[in-house]
């Protein structure tokens, strides 16, 4: 086997130059934004420049807000949106399964749960703070609610739109209705769950924020509010990128975990 | 090859060869299809067909060599390049006329060319009473010879059919390719067909190329000066496929 | 015919009726089809495109009730699935979630087979279609003809007396379509069972069958039915052979 180059055609390189042009070009388009950032930001303006977002961040480091670190805070965010988010998943799959199997519990408890989730789930914020006050309970409770619909719905798509074929080879093997339930139905909606989970893990982060601006002692939330009240941009700044990276890194880490269990989605093209 | 020789043929495929990074994937392809001739293209299952295909319809581009048509370098956007595939891709909310009329209309020809054109099809393919039905209500049949009457009827310079009629029956697959040869010799067509079907390729073909396995190349060109309609269990019919067959299989 | 008496009679349809409500019309996709099915032989349904011929392998399979008509197997009335009948379907079925391994072992599983015992059978016939050494691949990794082994291979592990195979090898193209049919045929020379096999390919019909029942178009009736008694393997050039197509083709309905 000769391991000589091959020489690409005239065709080919205009081909192959387009493709590198795809690959630069997002760099450019965020460079585009730090420029303009730094545009807006230029004299005689109040906006913040970069350094000056930069110099919050070390000053930050060193004098922490409430006693707790940058890191602190935005690990505090972190674990209310888990635990929110493990008790959606589980009570949102196994919900999402029974009317999405059952029809009659469809009937019966669909409506509900319809008539539920066409509130907005920051409107849930003024009853539950007069239930049960500001407290760290209330504040899973609304990122729970606002992330269980998600889950319910893509759940119980999921499970109704089980290809019939499946279903059939059960039949011819004989399966009973425990099996056909969880050996063919809820691997095959195992997709259309990850799809709600990762929809959950999004909407939970943005939901978090709006409980921790109203009345918390910790978490981004309340970083970027405390911003507000001093009128301090460059905090504001700073929390609303810290919010970004680690909104990012939730939406890369679902889908590694989709990748990892269900591995037969993987080379779909 | 002089320029004269070129000029003759209406596509002339020269020296065509594909690498995808070090991978090899066409070698060296040659061969002139003259006006109004037929020609199918067999080769064994995961050659390089579809590699093949997109190279003639410009999806990528070649390492070597180029795809002429008329003495021009083959180009989409002046060239009339028509594909029928084996998936039925008429579109679903235009009717059975609308579907006929819109590769022409997409080339901004004349309504009277446009009009006279999509009559010369429905007469041709007798889709009288179907002309105002939306394709969902066509049997997969009917749908692909809508196609299939869509592709001629651009009056392309070059139709490439790729595999058509995989899943079909005998039966309509031989009313069909009877259909496609009446077409064929009424518009005076320029066709390559792919198949993996040797029987099909030799029903329909005037000239037949063999593909061999990766890096394709062309193993051999069989002609057939078979009398139309052929049949099937003409021995000279049966040597032929034999003989394809075996070429194929030759590996 | 004096040769059909000496056979036992597997499988018997008896006055098959079958129809179902399409945008407010009834349609009739079966009407009043009866034939039997004898021990070890490898009956073919031929008939063209959608013409019901589907619909009874699935009424055999007990994925549909007929609207009229009883079907019996060894003499007893078969009622919903059975174990005794087992199913290649058409558009492969095979569980993305599964690897080749859990695809082939599925029905066993169901079965509630243990784990080793699964694993022995799974092997066996994971081996018979040639897939040794993919057992750890998802379907996705597998080409279209492979994957149809593997849902004949789940077909065969929980081991029917009647094995249903509806239009199997209608996704593949011509040659890969070749080899699978030598595949079928040798698999069921070597495991001998009953095999009803629906197929709208001609061709394919006269190079596995004993013998043909050719349907007509919608709603399918019996038309003819042929004994197939060329040697095998089979030659699908020799005069013979195309005679006999010829001559099923002229008789099947054209179905545009």
């Amino acid at each position: 086997m000769t391991e000589k180059r091959v020489e690409l055609s005239k065709a080919e390189q205009r081909e192959r130059n387009l493709k590198w042009l795809y690959r630069i070009l997002p760099f450019f388009s965020i460079l585009l934004l730090i420029i303009a950032w730094i545009a807006v930001s230029g004299e005689g303006s109040d906006f913040p420049s970069p350094w000056a977002v930069w110099t919050r961040f070390l000053k930050l480091l060193e004098k922490p807000i409430k006693k707790v670190s940058l890191l602190g805070h935005i690990g505090a965010s972190l674990q209310r949106v888990f635990i929110a988010m493990l008790i959606a998943w589980v009570t949102g799959i196994a919900f999402g399964v029974l009317i999405g199997w059952s029809k009659k519990a469809n009937a019966l408890l669909g409506p509900m749960f319809m008539a539920f989730r066409s509130v907005p789930p920051l409107a849930w914020i003024p009853l539950i703070t007069i239930w049960f006050g500001t407290g760290e309970g209330s504040k899973i409770l609304v990122v729970f609610i606002g992330c269980i619909a998600c889950i319910v719905i893509n759940t119980q798509a999921g499970m109704q739109n089980v290809n019939r074929l499946f279903l059939d080879v059960g039949t011819v093997f004989n399966a009973t209705s425990k099996q056909r339930l969880f050996m063919i139905a809820i691997p095959s909606a195992l997709d259309a769950i990850f799809a709600g989970i990762r929809t959950s893990a999004s909407a939970a982060w943005m939901v978090v924020l709006a409980a921790e601006m109203l009345g918390a002692k910790s978490g981004v939330g309340f970083l970027i509010t405390r911003g507000m009240d001093s009128r301090d941009q460059a905090l504001v700044l700073l929390s609303m990128i810290c919010i970004g990276i680690v909104g990012a890194i939730l939406a890369i880490v679902t889908q590694i975990a989709e990748r990892v269990i269900c591995p037969w989605t993987r080379t779909k093209r | 090859m002089g320029e004269g020789m070129e000029l003759q043929n209406k596509v002339s495929v020269q020296h065509l060869t594909k690498y995808f990074g070090n991978l090899h994937v066409l070698d060296d392809i040659s061969f002139n299809i003259k006006k109004g001739e037929f020609v199918c293209v067999v080769g064994p299952t995961g050659c390089g067909k579809t590699t093949f295909l997109n190279l003639l319809t410009r999806i990528y581009m070649p390492t070597k060599g180029d795809l002429f048509i008329d003495g021009v370098s083959a180009n989409p956007k002046e060239h009339n390049l028509a594909m029928v595939f084996q998936e039925p891709s008429s579109l679903p909310w235009k009717t059975v006329e609308q579907n006929l009329r819109f590769g022409l209309e997409l080339k901004k020809l004349d309504k009277k060319i446009i009009d006279e054109r999509v009559e010369e099809m429905i007469e041709l393919l007798g889709l009288q009473e179907f002309r105002d039905q939306y394709p969902s209500q066509l049997s997969v049949s009917t749908a692909q010879r809508i196609i299939i009457g869509r592709a001629f009827g651009m009056h392309p310079d070059l139709l490439l059919m790729d595999e058509p009629y995989g899943q079909m029956d005998i039966k309509l697959r031989f009313y069909l390719e009877d259909e496609v040869i009446r077409l064929w010799k009424e518009l005076g067509s320029t066709v390559i067909f792919i198949t993996h079907n040797v029987e099909e390729a030799v029903y329909l073909a005037e000239r037949v190329l063999i593909l061999s396995n990766k890096p394709t190349t062309i193993k051999e060109e069989v002609k057939v000066d078979l009398p139309r309609p052929r049949d099937v269990t003409d021995p000279e019919f049966i040597r032929i496929r034999k003989y394809v067959t075996d070429q194929i299989k030759w590996w | 015919m004096s040769m059909d008496e000496n056979k036992k009679v597997k499988l018997s349809l008896k006055n098959i009726s079958q129809s179902f409500v399409v945008k407010n019309k009834v349609m009739d996709a079966v009407h009043n089809v009866s034939f039997d099915v004898y021990d070890n032989e490898f009956l073919v349904i031929l008939g063209p495109g959608h013409c019901g011929k589907s619909v009874l392998l699935r009424m055999i399979a007990g994925l549909a009730k007929p609207v009229e008509g009883e079907i019996f197997l060894d003499g007893e009335e078969l009622k919903g699935s059975d174990p005794r009948v087992g199913m290649v379907f058409q558009e492969l079925a095979l569980m993305p979630w599964l690897t080749v391994m859990g695809n082939v072992e599925f029905g066993l599983k169901i079965a509630g087979k243990a784990e080793k015992e699964r694993r022995r059978i799974a092997q066996k016939y994971i081996d018979l279609v040639g897939l040794t050494g993919f057992e750890k691949s998802y379907p996705h990794e597998l080409s279209g003809g492979m994957k149809q082994r593997v849902g004949i291979a789940r077909a065969y592990t929980s081991y029917p007396e009647i094995m249903l195979m509806d239009e199997p090898f209608g996704q593949l193209d011509a040659q890969t379509r070749y080899a699978m049919q030598e595949e079928v045929e040798r698999i069921w020379q070597q495991e001998k069972r009953t095999i009803l096999f629906v197929t709208n390919n001609i061709e394919e019909a006269c190079y596995l069958a004993d013998r043909i029942i050719l349907l007509s178009n919608r709603p399918a009736k019996i038309k003819q039915i042929y004994d197939i008694d060329l040697p095998r393997p089979r030659d699908t050039v020799h005069p013979d052979f195309l005679r006999i197509r010829k001559e099923i083709s002229e008789n099947t309905d054209l179905a545009l």
